[in-house]
């Protein structure tokens, strides 16, 4: 399942039934909580990211391949290590977290410009709705500008990493879409 | 010609010749691949028959030889590995690889640089820096450790002076991601392997690009020089191994058998056979001259994940995903021994030096050492807070290198 080999592996363009979807967002975004929920793993211990997790999850058919990036400062110019090949990009937000709305919104709109994520349908989870301090989706979409993006597909999605409200629905998101990529 | 002097080599065992020849110094090696403990006089006479440069009054000091070589080989290994020092890049490792002495490593990273380090102190010697993605594939021109390569994601490939880490080449021409490399003995040649599907040739003086090696029709995940040099062999993602002439650039021959994607490939010493890793849960062995499939090792119940031969051939050495590895006899092809204990998939394999232990890596976050001979585990080194990505030991067998997924590598002495 894992090992160099395997990386190797998912770095080939991915067959029909295979998609890549690509987890970014700032430091404690809640990245790796949602993969682990995605894969219905225990998310009791969960540390920063330091490299990456890569997990995969069958739904609607599709085979997901999630790739979970760290999003500390010093480690997200490597972000583009990981662009080729990416079917959805799925931004996450730590939606109770207004004093860094500025820095994550300026980190998206980098990744909306890159070339290799031209057109790739994204996907932007408010995360951390279980807390009474988080902004609603709509008021994020509003400080990120979403609204802006014409050049992609994109949704906002509230959700809970923790109780997992809300990951189900953007999921069904992300696979309408890929479908309507993939053919 | 005239027999100038001898030299030893330990492993795998052999005696080097230096002798002249038309006024030039030339060396050739007697490979003593199966020396076993009771045969010295035979050995000797064998040797005085075959090779015109040792006559009878050589013969005692051959003997002597003979005897070293032996007393190194019969040697026990009781050395236990110590964890010594740790030393981080800012990304997951991908390959690490000692230089021929030991004195030197190096390790490839996510963060785009391969990092030299020095194996006593664990100081950190150059950073080299430039690739614009992953560092993937790294190699030192053994035996001389004076250039480094190393293969990246930006899908193109770099030497390096060792001694300075100034950049003497890159390499353009990849087009998808460059996974595997290797410098040819002579270290005249640097071959690339892509997920192109392709393998190439670079002059290491020129920088130039000497032959595109097309054939296969998928990813090509690993390749390998044999010890003379004038063979190259490629395992691919589309089933097939293929043996390449490097004189000419062809192909010679086409190997077809396996039931899945090659995970690794390896020449033998003696360049007579090749092994091959697979995803059909097995291994093949090859007759290089012939490009027919001498054994299928079977055995592991999942994906192996790679193959090795210990150094002078006697042995092959599988790692499985089924978290398993096995010691097979290249001669029998029978398997001699399960190494069983690691909680998950085991990526990496390779035999000391000596020949008498084998290092595993695993997602398990342990690197395993096991006596080849009772398949016992000797030492769970343990330590690394992610999966084991790679491993290797130095030449003498006394110090090993582990890279992790964890951002860091461990040095064991």
């Amino acid at each position: 399942m894992e090992g160099l080999l395997s990386i190797l592996r998912r770095l080939k363009q991915p067959p029909e039934c295979e998609v890549r979807l690509l987890l970014l967002g700032l430091d404690n975004a809640g990245k790796t909580t949602l993969l682990k929920q995605l894969a219905a793993e225990d998310i009791s211990h969960i540390t920063p990211t330091q490299g990456f997790n890569i997990k995969s999850v069958q739904s609607s058919g599709f085979k997901l391949n999630v790739w979970d990036i760290g999003g500390q400062r010093k480690i997200r110019p490597y972000w583009r290590n990981y662009f080729e090949n990416t079917d959805v990009l799925i931004y996450v937000i730590d939606s109770s977290d207004r004093k860094r709305f500025e820095e994550t919104s300026l980190e998206l709109a980098e990744l909306l410009e890159e070339e290799k994520l031209a057109a790739v349908p994204l996907l932007v989870f408010a995360n951390k709705q279980d807390l009474m301090t988080a902004s609603p989706a709509s008021e994020l979409a509003e400080s990120l500008n979403l609204h802006t993006i014409r050049d992609r597909m994109w949704q906002v999605q509230a959700c809970s990493a923790l109780t997992a409200e809300g990951v189900q629905d953007g999921m069904t998101w992300v696979c309408r879409n890929i479908k309507f990529r993939k053919r | 010609m005239k027999l100038k002097r001898f030299f030893l080599r330990y492993y795998p065992p052999g005696i080097i010749l230096e002798y002249e020849q038309s006024g030039y110094l030339r060396t050739k090696s007697i490979d003593l691949l199966d020396l076993t403990p009771e045969c010295v006089s035979l050995v000797v006479s064998e040797i005085k028959q075959s090779e015109p440069l040792i006559t009878e009054s050589r013969a005692e000091q051959v003997k002597e030889l003979v005897v070293r070589l032996q007393q190194k080989r019969n040697q026990k290994e009781r050395h236990r590995f110590c964890f010594c020092k740790l030393k981080a890049h800012i990304l997951p490792l991908t390959n690490v690889a000692f230089d021929k002495s030991g004195a030197r490593f190096i390790t490839g990273s996510y963060d785009r640089t391969c990092r030299v380090w020095d194996t006593a102190s664990g100081r950190e010697l150059h950073t080299l820096e430039g690739h614009r993605n992953v560092v993937y594939a790294i190699a030192f021109n053994n035996p001389y450790g004076d250039k480094i390569a190393t293969g990246s994601f930006d899908k193109t490939c770099k030497l390096w002076c060792a001694e300075t880490g100034k950049c003497f080449h890159t390499f353009h021409g990849h087009r998808a991601e460059i996974v595997c490399l290797a410098f040819n003995p002579q270290s005249t040649l640097v071959a690339t392997g892509s997920m192109d599907a392709t393998a190439k040739l670079w002059d290491v003086e020129s920088g130039e690009e000497v032959a595109t090696l097309s054939g296969h029709t998928a990813e090509v995940l690993s390749l390998c020089f044999n010890t003379v040099g004038n063979h190259l062999v490629t395992g691919s993602f589309d089933y097939t191994v293929a043996i390449w002439d490097v004189a000419s650039k062809r192909r010679v021959h086409t190997l077809t058998g396996h039931m899945g994607e090659i995970s690794n490939v390896q020449f033998n010493w003696d360049c007579s056979l090749i092994v091959s890793g697979s995803s059909d849960k097995t291994c093949k062995l090859w007759e290089v001259v012939s490009g027919k499939c001498v054994a299928t090792l079977v055995g592991h119940t999942e994906e192996v994940l790679d193959a090795s031969f210990d150094l002078s051939g006697q042995l092959i050495a599988t790692a499985s995903a089924d978290g398993t590895a096995k010691v097979f006899s290249a001669t029998t092809h029978e398997c001699l021994v399960t190494m069983k204990g690691h909680a998950g998939e085991i990526s990496k394999i390779c035999f000391s030096p000596q020949g008498s232990r084998v290092l595993t890596a695993s997602f398990d976050k342990t690197a395993r050492l096991w006596d080849v001979q009772s398949g016992e585990c000797l030492q769970v080194l343990e330590g690394h807070t992610d999966e084991i990505f790679s491993c290797a030991f130095n030449y003498e067998g006394d110090t090993i290198i582990t890279g992790s997924k964890d951002n860091t590598c461990r040095i064991w002495c």
